[in-house]
């Protein structure tokens, strides 16, 4: 009985403890998180800068001050990597919990309600399924938002660039979740509990909020974390295509489409951004795949 | 005592018919299973009605329809007169607190995701009883009344045994003060030994709480010793509802009497109509015509095939739906 | 089951005629708008040039109208012209189809061929280094920016070693081996991407077979033909497999987007980006519109594959 005295919870997280991988993967994840959110004093320790242009120091080799360097424009590439990943890494976990969200509402007001609003809100998740990704992302990234009545300086600022990204591939990346949650949701309303909370007269918004969505937490936590290294591939080709983020912010994917011209002579510039992304992704990747075993119900005492 | 006539039941149904269907599909025609046929029943206050059947009879149906989880097709369930497809809002939910839900599977009507203490306050959440503290309290009652350890209340449900989680499903029901506990087999799912414990426990809070209990099982010999009053149900329909000494002594109905052979302990030594029941219960997506029980009824005639037999009084708080009631012929 | 495809079929219409006004109405919200890009070209428009212009193309209609105009003169088979290149959409189309067939074919064959072989060695050999190694490259080829790796190997072979070409078409006399040296990275891109999923995919079919009950009885039976166990659980491991392939395959023209434009492949991938960021309206709606009927029409041969592969399936129900 002492063995049983755990929640669901803390024998998740044990099984997560014992996963080596995905134990170091998480500590990855953390770290380049911890590391490019203290890039400002990061910098003011080293005395460099990844913002500000120095044109005394351009291409300056790796030396105790510039950990990798620094770029064309004389600025830090280490702290400029940090500043890159400030802006690629919120994007991911924004971007994912935003995909999540939609997804969430979608997908159990499918399941919950079923018949007519199922199949509407099923139509509609085969509609923005069947849409080639990469293609309507960058279109959406091109829309003039002047031509929407937003003002010129609004659509200039680096936030409204930075929301955009949020928004469109939020805006186009629900759909996984919104499939699982409905699955989860039209067997969880089967399910004896939910009916003993009907009887006793609970709302719908208690069913769903009480008894549907704690039950279907399992998937929706793997695919928000899977969704994130997507995400994070995605605002990297966005940028990297020059539609994503603009100078003066940057980006993992908009510092890679400047060093590709300075591919022949300085090889590396192009060699840091891509392995920071594919650090981060894999990294994120071996986390949900680690949750997805820690999570899975087979493997719990009954 | 029982059955007082001219008094409000406290639950009651009028020819409630609750039939699942579905559309027809591309290779089929459309389907449709009448799992509870224009039954009519009532269960008065402080009384135990069992109803008993085999599985498929509808009885969990039936269970469902009182509570209002599956739509009627046709008839009306009545909670203290009240009609309740004509019940205001409040008053809907007042009946949903005075009539509370015990189910069959204790693994399955416990969310595995709650601490036992929350399951059991939902009842006061859902219908605003008390304060934070003084449903902490309750809820300390609640265990001590069911026989749950202190500590219970913190630990999640799949920590129990099947027991001890029905144990934690009857606490629930009790919390808001109910008046009326419908259990859809409450004991299938235990160790027989653990289903004694159980009896002996309802017993005592009906005694103590004046409950009336509506309970349904498919084990005559479960239901014996609580219950005042038994209804047979087959393929949807009561067919017999009588006392239950009446009925465990003089089962009218042959139906009744062949589920009593069945019972070793209760049938043994007594005079039973052909032997215990044969076959398999019909589909109800086609069922038998005229009396629904005559392919597998010893005393079966042609009149069987044909007419379906209406339910009538043979004595005072017997009736039966039988052309040729057994003992009376 | 003839009914179950007209249903399909309608459906995917009915999805694909939403499309097009979608994908026409956001391309309208571009920078620019045709007249624009005309009056750039050419800064002696007059005023009056231009407002004839702009009633020749109708640009102040309302959206519905544009719209309808363009619906109509589609589906006569008149799909307008490219902005840039001046010449027939279709005569555009039809070239770079051909292009993305051959790299994309030569990649899905390689994938997966690569993947279903990895995917059963690491189910066999399951918790060995083997498996790990295995897993770790699928996880690998998922997380890399594949632009990044296309950077990374034309700075290696193409500008270090001088092994291959940077990119472009090959010539035709250059011969089967000009094709070979310009597919090689390329394709290799596209293999290192779309393994990795697709293996570990292959993986856990194999091991949820390899659990049946058929073959641990075969098993401890002592059936030691490893051969004949492995085709066994193969046959049914690749069922869920080949649907996955099926569903990929709606993304052969637009999926290697990137991969085309790095290595500058004239495919459709290409010519969908090409379009969109050089503002050329027409070309990109009609090339979009095309990938979506591609990938309509994968889902549904995705579903009938399913359905014939696995009898406990019925058509109509949809999985879920
Ligand atoms: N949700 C449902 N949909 C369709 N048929 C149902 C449903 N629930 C029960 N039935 C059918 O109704 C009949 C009675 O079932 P039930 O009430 O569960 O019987 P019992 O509880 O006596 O075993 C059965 O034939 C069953 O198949
Ligand atoms: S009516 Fe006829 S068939 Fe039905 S139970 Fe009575 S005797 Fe048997
Ligand atoms: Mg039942």
């Amino acid at each position: 009985m002492t063995e049983a005295a755990v929640s669901v919870w803390q024998l998740r997280w044990r099984r997560l403890a014992r996963d080596r991988v995905a134990l170091g993967a998480l500590s990855v994840l953390v770290l380049l998180y911890v590391l490019c959110f203290s890039a400002a004093w990061i910098e003011l320790w080293l005395d460099v800068t990844g913002v500000d242009t120095d044109l005394m120091s351009r291409f300056d080799p790796i030396d105790a001050r510039h950990w990798l360097g620094s770029d064309e424009a004389g600025r830090d590439e280490f702290t400029r990597i940090l500043r890159g990943g400030q802006i690629s890494l919120s994007i991911g976990l924004f971007a994912a919990l935003g995909s999540s969200f939609v997804g969430t509402v979608i997908g159990a007001m499918a399941g919950y309600f079923r018949g007519r609003v199922d199949m509407v809100l099923m139509r509609f998740t085969d509609f923005m399924l069947a849409m080639p990704a990469l293609p309507v992302l960058i279109i959406l990234a091109a829309i003039d938002l002047t031509k929407l009545g937003f003002s010129q300086d609004f659509v200039r600022s680096g936030a409204a660039g930075y929301w955009r990204i949020v928004l469109i591939v939020t805006l186009l990346g629900w759909t996984t979740v919104a499939r699982l949650v409905r699955a989860a949701t039209l067997s969880l309303v089967e399910r004896e509990f939910v009916l003993a909370a009907r009887a006793q007269g609970a709302s719908s918004l208690r069913i769903l909020w009480v008894h549907v969505l704690p039950n279907a937490v399992t998937p929706i936590i793997v695919a928000t974390t899977l969704r994130m290294g997507g995400v994070i591939l995605t605002e990297s080709a966005l940028s990297f295509l020059g539609v994503g983020i603009q100078p003066p912010s940057t980006s993992w994917g908009s510092m890679l489409t400047n060093a590709q011209e300075l591919m022949a002579s300085n090889p590396l510039l192009a060699v840091y951004p891509g392995a920071a992304i594919l650090l981060a992704v894999i990294a994120i990747n071996f986390v949900g795949d680690g949750l997805q075993s820690a999570f899975d119900p087979r493997a719990d005492p009954h | 005592m029982h059955t007082v006539y001219g008094m409000t039941a406290l639950l009651e149904t009028t020819n409630l018919t609750v039939s699942f269907g579905d559309r027809a599909g591309w290779f089929r025609p459309a389907r449709e299973v009448l799992a509870v046929r224009s039954v009519s029943l009532a269960l008065q206050a402080g009384e135990v009605l069992a109803v008993v059947g085999e599985s498929g009879s509808g009885k969990t149906t039936l269970a469902r329809a009182l509570l209002g989880l599956v739509p009627i097709a046709a008839g009306e369930v009545r909670y203290d007169g009240c009609d309740t497809a004509t019940m205001t809002a409040p008053q809907a939910l007042a009946m949903r607190r005075s009539v509370q839900m015990v189910f069959q599977d204790p693994f399955g009507s416990l969310d595995p995701r709650l601490p036992v203490g929350a399951i059991i306050a939902e009842p006061l959440d859902i219908h605003r009883i008390g304060n934070p503290a003084s449903r902490r309290a309750r809820v300390a009652e609640l265990m001590g009344l069911v026989g749950l350890p202190a500590d219970a209340a913190g630990r999640y449900p799949h920590q129990f045994s099947g027991g001890q989680r029905q144990r934690i499903a009857f606490a629930r029901a009790l919390a808001p003060s109910p008046r009326v506990i419908i259990a859809d087999e409450p004991l299938s799912a235990l160790d027989v030994s653990i289903q004694s414990q159980m009896l002996n426990m309802a017993a005592e809070l009906r005694a103590r709480l004046g409950l009336a209990y509506l309970i349904i099982s498919h084990d005559l010999a479960a239901v014996h010793h609580i219950a005042d009053r038994v209804a047979t149900m087959y393929l949807g329909r009561i067919v017999e509802v009588s006392d239950v000494d009446a009925l465990f002594t003089r089962p009218a109905h042959p139906y009744t009497a062949a589920l009593l052979a069945a019972v070793p302990r209760i049938g043994a030594g007594k005079w039973v109509p052909g032997a215990a029941l044969g076959g398999d219960i019909p589909s109800p997506l086609a069922p038998p015509t005229g009396c629904a029980f005559h392919p597998r009824c010893p005393a079966a005639s042609s009149l069987c095939a044909t007419a379906t037999p209406d339910m009538r009084a043979i004595r005072a708080g017997h009736d039966v739906a039988c052309h040729h009631p057994l003992g009376t012929a | 089951m003839g009914r179950f495809l007209l249903g399909r079929i309608t459906g995917a219409g009915i999805v694909l005629l939403l499309k097009s006004f979608v994908i026409f109405a956001l391309i309208g919200l571009m920078p620019g708008d045709p007249l624009d890009l005309m009056m750039n070209a050419n800064p002696e428009t007059t005023p009056e040039q231009m407002a004839h212009l702009r009633a020749m193309y109708g640009v102040d209609l309302p959206i519905t109208q544009r719209y309808w105009t363009w619906l109509v003169a589609a589906l006569q088979g008149d799909f307008g012209y490219s902005r840039i290149q001046h010449r027939p959409v279709l005569d555009i189309i039809i070239p770079a189809l051909g292009n993305t067939l051959i790299l994309t074919g030569a990649a899905f064959v390689l994938s997966t061929t690569l993947a279903v072989t990895l995917g059963t060695i690491a189910a066999l050999k399951r918790g060995t280094w083997i498996d790990r190694i295995i897993n770790l490259f699928a996880f690998a080829g998922i997380s890399v920016p594949s632009f990044w790796l296309g950077l990374l190997m034309i700075y290696l072979f193409a500008v270090r070693l001088g092994w291959l070409p940077a990119g472009g078409m090959p010539r035709p006399e250059q011969g089967y081996g000009g094709m070979l040296a310009h597919l090689a990275m390329p394709v290799m891109t596209l293999v290192i991407v779309e393994t990795g999923g697709l293996a570990r995919y292959a993986r856990a079919a194999m091991i949820e077979v390899l659990s049946q009950d058929y073959i641990r009885t075969a098993r401890a039976k002592g059936l030691t033909d490893r051969r004949m166990l492995v085709r066994h659980a193969l046959r049914n491991a690749l069922i869920p497999v080949l649907t996955l392939v099926a569903l990929q395959l709606g993304g052969l023209f637009s999926g290697a987007a990137l991969t085309e434009a790095m290595f500058a492949w004239r495919g459709m991938g290409r010519l969908i980006l090409e379009a969109i960021l050089g503002n050329d309206y027409n070309l990109a709606l009609v090339c979009l519109m095309f990938v979506t009927a591609t990938i309509l029409i994968a889902n549904i041969c995705a579903d009938i594959a399913y359905t014939w592969l696995d009898p406990r399936i019925s058509l109509g129900k949809r999985r879920r």
